[in-house]
Parts: structure tokens; C-alpha cells; sequence
């Protein structure tokens, strides 16, 4: 895997930011595009911008086509069949429709990490008032820990709802071991692999997940784009919380006839540049290799990770081996605000980093740390010599401030 | 924090030439509000001053922008006090202009003064070529910006 080669195809590298070269080391927030993503969606807009499933005229025909090569494209990246694809806007919708769907009534359980994305965790909040129970899985030393997953499960739980890969340490759950547990006890299982799919290969059965949900603008694709992966059977058994047009066979003023997932779950007119966006992502990702991406980033936090560890007052939140933590590194320096370092970086470096909670506030307000923590994140199209660049930076500003 | 209440004076004139100023001047304004009424600042706009300063400092100063960033709370309280204190002085200087004619009537020495004579008109008529002259350039931007967003 060439980085360099790869960074041509992506025309914001090719600009500077407030006069640098911008290093973005921002991808678990949104990942950048490159120009075939831009322009498989320009060509959509461009040549054949109508309606799909409904219209028969020959724009709308190839619309068709092209939302259902796109469907198939993603489902064969995650294992999946194409009818187990619902397309989304994002990763939280995906949860949503799951939460809303499963028509979990009075004394359920859902059972999830303590380390959640407010996407996995509000929904279930939520349901709270419906008296279903939201249990949470403390972990050991940021890690899974299998005994008090299973204390937490029980007849009542349903559902078992996971982070897959945590976007705050950039730890991976144990998802087979997760989903073993969990189908003995007769619970259904949802990852949330927003950080997981743009990052590996993911293979749903191998997974063992009854639901998974990601978001494509993390995956080179375009925001407002996401998918929900679900067992056909478990789909088929669903209702749908949002109804409208595209989703019924037939209707009257009384009744109505659904059709079959994916169809029933994907209400009104959908996003179909953004499907044709992803599948052009997704085909971008295949053609480099997700395994090499994988390793890629790994090996650039092992970098950045020997890099800054003389850091004096320097902590790493999540396992300390960079193997374990994918492409991100979630960190905290004493008497450094990281917001501070975040602006720091951007403004004298044009070094794009993300700084606060990354929406996982509870973990952070559990843990004493109001301010959250800052967060490099990689991914394909970083390469060495801006991990370098960061480490000299991230001391520079050290020894600067302190 | 205090550093707020100068925001808003110079973000609110600046807000005249462009809207990013303005949301800034609205920050500012919450701020210098919340301040003023012993209530922490909703905005982080003093921590973004902060740090674009620092930044700035940063790569010349490092020991100035360590000391700024270290201390900013102090710095930002002399700088109110100077921002102040050259607001009282200016009106110190505009009454006397108005009542005596002259900016210090304690001595013979007023740039202003002497810059009216210089171009051989009256104190007044100076104010007013300068308020023509302000008023002028403010017109012709806004006209500019009005037939540029047309």
C-alpha cells in the first residue's frame, strides 16, 4: 500500500490550510473523499438525477440500477446478502431504527459497554421511560471484561448492543465472543461498527451480529449516508418506525401492505447520490486493501505512540499497546487543556486533530475528566512523515505552554 | 471573563464591514453579559483568543506565548485596564478639544491641533472633513457589498 500514491486522489490534501500543508488526523470524526467518490455522485447529479422504484422512465431506470448495484456493492464488502442492507443517514440512525423497531416492552433489558457513543446509549436511555431496563458492562482497564458481561446477562436481556471498535480509545470488542454470550443467553446482538468497517475487514457472520450499523462518512464516503445491516429473517419480523412512500405494495384508506426489507424500512424518496457515493467508497477501500489499511494504521500508531510516550504528564486513554488500539490515540497531558492543544496544533502546525468528549461524555464524566480528551485518528492516507510531524509538534507545544 | 468586554468593542465596530464579526460581537456580547452578571461564559470565545494569540506568540515568542498562555487571566485584566483606560483619556482629550480647543490645555502640545493648523483649517472643520472622510469609506463598502451580494 503506496500512501503517497493514494493521497493523490484526494484533492483536499492537494491544498493548504492557512498556508500549511493540513495533516488530518481527524478520520474517526469524518473521513475525507476521494474523486471517484466525488465523482460517481457528480455523475448521478450530472447525467441521471431522478427517482428510484417508482418512475419507469429510462433516467429513473438507471437510478434503479445503480441504487441496487450499490446495495449489493456494501453487502458483499460486510458478507452480508443485498436485501439485509438498509440504507440510513448515518450509524445513530441505524441504532435508532433497531431501538424502535425491536418493540422492547416492560422489563427487557439492553445491555451495553460502559464506553458508548451517545448513539448506542441515548436510544436505550430512552426506552428507559417505557420500563425497559439499560444495563452497562464496566470494563477492566478499558477492556472487555468477560465476568461482568456476564453477571449483566439474564432471561430479561433482549438485546445486546455493542461498540464495536470504541471511537475514544480506538479498542476492539470481542465481537464473537460477545455474540457467543449472547445467543446462548437468546439475545439478539447489535455492533456498532462505525469505527470498525471504514477500518477492517468485517465479515458479519464471522461477527456473528444479528444487527450492525455504520456510517459511510467514515468510510471515504459521503455524510448523510449510513447503513444498517440485519438478518433477513429478523428484518422480515420488524416493523418499521418510519412509513411512507416506497414502503408499501399497496394501500387503502384503512390498511396498508408493506413490502420486503429492505424496501419497507427505507421511507420516502432516499439519498441517491450518497449510495452510489458509498459503493464508489466502498470499491475504493476494496481496491487498496482493508487488511493493508488496517496494518497501515496500525503501524503509524506505533509510531506515533513510541513517538510521544517521553511526553512528561502524557496519558493514553484506552490499552496502552498501539496494536490494540487500531488508528486512534485518545490522549491527556498535564496542565494542557485539549482544546488548547487541538487549536495549538491546527493553528501553528495545520494539524487537524479533535478535542472534548467525541460524544462519549459519559464515560468522560464517570471518569472525573469534564474536558474529555484529544484525539488523532488515522487512516489510509496519513503517512509517516505526518506522524513525525505530529510528534515534534505535539512536544514543541510541551515545551512551549509548560 | 473579562477579556470579553474588549471583544465586544472591537468585534461590534468590526461587525460593521462583515457577519463574521457580527456572531462574534453576539458572543461577546453573551460573554461581557454573563460576566457582568458574576455568571460563567457560555461560549469558549476567551479560550479561542487565548490560544490564536498564543499561536501567534508561539512561533517567535516561545517564552512570551508560554507566559501569556500561563497567565492570560492577567494579561487579559491589563489589557481591560489599558482598553480603559485609553477610552477615559480619549474623551478626556475630546472634551478638552470641545470646551478648550486644545488637547491638553496644561501645554502648548496637540498633535491635533497642530495637524488642523497644518492644513490651515479650523479644529472643526478638521472633525468634519474626518467624519466626511469615515462616512465616505463606510459608504462606498456598503455600497460595494450590497452590489456584490446582488
Amino acid at each position: 500500500m503506496d500512501a503517497k500514491k493514494i493521497r493523490e486522489d484526494f484533492p483536499v490534501l492537494q491544498q493548504k490550510i492557512k498556508g500549511k500543508q493540513l495533516i488530518y488526523f481527524d478520520n474517526a470524526c469524518m473521513s475525507l473523499r476521494p474523486k471517484q467518490v466525488i465523482a460517481a455522485m457528480n455523475e448521478y447529479y450530472e447525467q441521471y438525477p431522478a427517482c428510484a422504484g417508482r418512475s419507469i422512465h429510462t433516467l429513473s431506470q438507471k437510478v434503479d440500477e445503480e441504487y441496487r448495484k450499490a446495495r449489493e456493492v456494501v453487502a458483499k464488502f460486510i458478507g452480508a446478502k443485498p436485501e439485509e442492507i438498509i440504507f440510513t443517514r448515518n450509524t445513530t440512525e441505524g441504532i435508532n431504527l433497531v431501538a424502535h423497531s425491536l418493540e422492547l416492552k416492560e422489563g427487557d433489558a439492553v445491555v451495553t459497554s460502559d464506553i458508548e457513543h451517545n448513539s448506542n446509549l441515548l436510544p436505550w436511555q430512552m426506552l428507559f421511560k417505557r420500563g425497559v431496563e439499560h444495563r452497562i458492562v464496566f470494563s477492566k482497564d478499558m477492556q472487555f471484561d468477560e465476568g461482568n458481561f456476564r453477571n449483566a446477562m439474564g432471561d430479561s436481556v433482549k438485546l445486546v448492543s455493542f461498540v464495536h471498535t470504541s471511537n475514544l480509545s480506538g479498542y476492539t470488542f470481542p465481537a464473537e465472543k460477545i455474540a457467543k454470550i449472547a445467543h446462548d443467553n437468546g439475545s439478539l446482538v447489535m455492533f456498532d461498527c462505525a469505527q470498525s468497517v471504514p477500518h477492517k475487514q468485517i465479515d458479519v457472520h464471522k461477527l456473528g451480529a444479528d444487527f450492525i450499523a455504520f456510517s459511510g462518512h467514515k468510510m471515504l464516503g459521503p455524510s448523510g449516508m449510513g447503513v444498517l445491516y440485519g438478518k433477513k429473517d429478523l428484518l422480515e419480523e420488524l416493523n418499521p418506525f418510519l412509513l411512507g412512500g416506497d414502503t408499501v405494495a399497496n394501500s387503502t384508506y384503512e390498511t396498508h401492505e408493506l413490502l420486503k426489507p429492505p424496501e419497507k424500512f427505507e421511507a420516502g424518496l432516499q439519498n441517491y447520490a450518497g449510495a452510489i457515493g458509498l459503493a464508489a467508497a466502498v470499491k475504493y477501500l476494496e481496491k487498496v486493501g482493508m487488511n493493508d489499511i488496517e496494518k497501515h494504521e496500525e503501524k503509524l500508531n506505533e509510531i506515533i505512540t513510541y513517538g510521544i510516550a517521553g511526553i512528561n504528564g502524557l496519558k493514553i486513554i484506552g490499552p496502552q499497546p498501539a496494536k490494540l488500539r487500531g488508528g486512534i490515540i485518545s490522549f491527556n497531558i498535564e496542565g494542557l487543556n485539549p482544546h488548547d492543544i487541538a487549536m495549538m496544533l491546527d493553528s501553528t502546525a495545520g494539524i487537524a486533530i479533535r478535542s472534548g468528549a467525541h460524544c462519549v461524555h459519559s464515560w468522560f464524566n464517570a471518569n472525573n475528566m469534564p474536558r474529555g480528551s484529544a484525539r488523532a485518528s488515522l487512516y489510509l492516507y496519513n503517512t509517516e512523515e505526518e506522524a513525525k510531524i505530529f510528534i515534534g509538534k505535539l512536544r514543541e507545544i510541551c515545551n512551549t505552554l509548560r | 471573563m473579562v477579556i470579553c468586554i474588549i471583544a465586544l468593542v472591537v468585534f461590534s465596530i468590526m461587525g460593521i464591514f462583515s457577519a463574521h464579526w457580527r456572531e462574534l460581537a453576539k458572543e461577546a456580547f453573551d460573554c461581557t453579559f454573563r460576566t457582568l452578571t458574576f455568571r460563567p461564559c457560555r461560549t469558549n470565545l476567551q479560550d479561542r483568543i487565548k490560544m490564536k494569540v498564543t499561536s501567534k506568540l508561539a512561533g517567535r515568542f516561545p517564552s512570551l506565548a508560554r507566559a501569556f498562555y500561563k497567565h492570560f487571566k492577567i494579561f487579559s485584566w491589563i489589557f481591560v485596564i489599558i482598553f480603559f483606560g485609553s477610552m477615559i483619556y480619549t474623551a478626556y482629550t475630546v472634551y478638552n478639544l470641545v470646551v478648550y480647543g486644545t488637547c491638553d490645555p496644561s501645554s502648548s502640545t496637540c498633535t491635533i491641533k497642530q495637524t488642523a493648523q497644518l492644513l490651515g483649517c479650523e479644529l472643526e472643520t478638521l472633525f468634519i472633513y474626518i467624519t466626511i472622510a469615515v462616512l465616505s469609506i463606510l459608504l462606498v463598502y456598503l455600497v460595494y457589498k450590497y452590489l456584490k451580494i446582488k
